[in-house]
């Protein structure tokens, strides 16, 4: 579904990524894992156009994205940023920043997705915990319909339990269909919950394929 | 013209003021005695020379020369308000359309409804002030936009990231900027007469004028000052952002 060949990006005079090649496929979650400075962010930020290639091309469903328009690309791959990041008062406002017309019913199914159901919608987010507000960052990158949903670090800024249940609506989603890209340090919950890997190091791909096969995850169990 | 403007015997007088602050500065060992004495001099050889050019220019140019004088003020000020939004891209160019859209919206209005005279007499100075009210507005505008950019770029991005445009991406950083700018000339309009006595007025009163006709004037010119910053506010900010994100709706760096 997303491709990347032969891509770098150069800032500053550095290689941030240096020739990577690689694919998410549909409807499953890849991990991209490596050491802090490996490049992943970036990888992830290129895929929503939030950067460009400095060569190479990213292609989605076999078209370059450039060849979108850019809007559509980002309403097609959603993104989840490391904390949480609120955009309005109230939790139908925040969802509704995605889109205007959201209705009530369909804003409460949404929460219901990312297991908030029991949360009223004039819920002020101020007082929602770190492990709600990111579920609500989720459910709102939903609001617009992507196909797949970048995840950076979604768990870094939680703690365990809360963690665990942003992990339990990730794998709810992939298994409904979406495809995943999920940036993550933390190595076991790179091997609960994706199918596939990419490992970066220094910028280029030091491995891709099963998760279950991943030597690199396979050092943290 | 009028008994209450000093003489040039007046002015020498006053001299003693500088030689006072001197003495206050020096005695209390501020080490600011040398900037008291230039900052003096500079003062009095700018203001001759502005008095002389201006001569100049109401004598012999008309209109065209005091509209060309309001547009050198407004290079100026646009300068002036670029440099206090250093680091945002294009400061100086969208700070300068944005004060020339706030001059040229309301001097233009004031002189097509013949509010204000078109002698040089008068819209230079009046030029002047709408420039200074202009620039206020362009100036803190811009330096919110590009605090607001910083502070706010991980919800910008957000907003970007649900396929939001640029413009409506940055919506909310830019009303909370204009807000900003606009305080101040909302504020004084609140205030004037009451607890500030604006420098037109004054001037109008030593110059003999009667307290009612002065205070039109300051009616006038306290409306266009809200105008022009008004106007200067919008359009610099509307600029500003063209500058800050790319055609694929991307922060700059």
């Amino acid at each position: 579904m997303l491709t990347l060949e032969d891509v770098a990006v150069v800032r500053g005079g550095t290689r941030v990524l240096d020739g990577v090649s690689c694919t998410f496929a549909a409807g499953r979650c890849t991990a991209v894992a490596g050491p802090s400075g490996a490049g992943k962010s970036t990888l992830l930020r290129l895929l929503d156009r939030l950067e460009e290639p400095t060569s190479g091309r990213v292609l989605l469903h076999d078209r370059p994205l450039p060849s979108y328009d850019v809007l559509e690309v980002r309403r097609r791959v959603g993104l989840v940023q490391q904390a949480p990041v609120l955009l309005a008062d109230t939790v139908l406002a925040d969802l509704r920043v995605g889109r205007a017309a959201l209705a009530p019913d369909e804003a409460l199914e949404l929460l219901d997705r990312v297991g908030l159901a029991d949360q009223p919608l004039d819920r002020a987010t101020a007082s929602l915990s770190g492990g709600e507000a990111q579920r609500l960052c989720l459910a709102r990158a939903l609001v617009v319909g992507p196909e797949v949903l970048l995840l950076d670090e979604p768990t870094s800024a939680l703690d365990a339990v809360a963690a665990q249940a942003v992990e339990r609506v990730v794998r709810a989603l992939v298994q409904d269909g979406l495809t995943a890209v999920l940036v993550s340090h933390d190595l076991r919950q790179a091997s609960r919950l994706a199918d596939d890997v990419v490992v970066l190091r220094g910028g280029r791909v030091e491995e891709t394929g099963p998760a279950a096969d991943s030597r690199y995850l396979a050092g943290a169990s | 013209m009028s008994p209450s403007v000093p003489s040039w015997y007046g002015v020498a007088a006053s001299v003693v003021l500088v030689l006072v602050a001197y003495a206050v500065v020096v005695r209390e060992g501020l080490g600011l005695g040398r900037e008291v004495l230039v900052s003096a001099v500079r003062a009095a050889v700018q203001l001759l020379a502005v008095g002389a050019l201006l001569l100049l220019l109401f004598r012999h140019t008309g209109l065209p020369g005091a509209l060309a004088w309001v547009a050198a003020m407004v290079v100026l000020a646009g300068r002036v308000a670029g440099g206090r939004a250093k680091g945002l891209p294009g400061a100086t160019r969208v700070a300068t359309l944005g004060i020339g859209a706030g001059v040229a919206a309301t001097v233009g209005l004031l002189l097509v409804a013949r509010v204000i005279d078109t002698s040089g007499r008068v819209v230079v100075p009046v030029g002047g002030m709408v420039v200074t009210g202009a620039m206020q507005g362009a100036s803190l505008t811009l330096q919110r936009i590009r605090d607001e950019a910083a502070s706010g770029r991980r919800q910008v991005e957000a907003r970007l990231a649900l396929g939001l445009g640029s413009r409506e991406a940055f919506a909310p950083h830019l009303r909370t900027a204009l807000r900003t700018a606009l305080i101040p000339a909302v504020d004084g309009t609140k205030v004037v007469g009451v607890i500030s006595l604006p420098g037109a007025t004054v001037g109008l009163l030593l110059a003999g004028v009667d307290p009612l006709t002065a205070i039109r004037y300051q009616v006038v010119v306290m409306y266009m000052l809200l105008g022009a910053a008004a106007v200067a506010a919008v359009v610099a900010g509307r600029l500003a952002l063209r500058e800050l994100f790319d055609d694929a709706h991307r922060l700059r760096a």
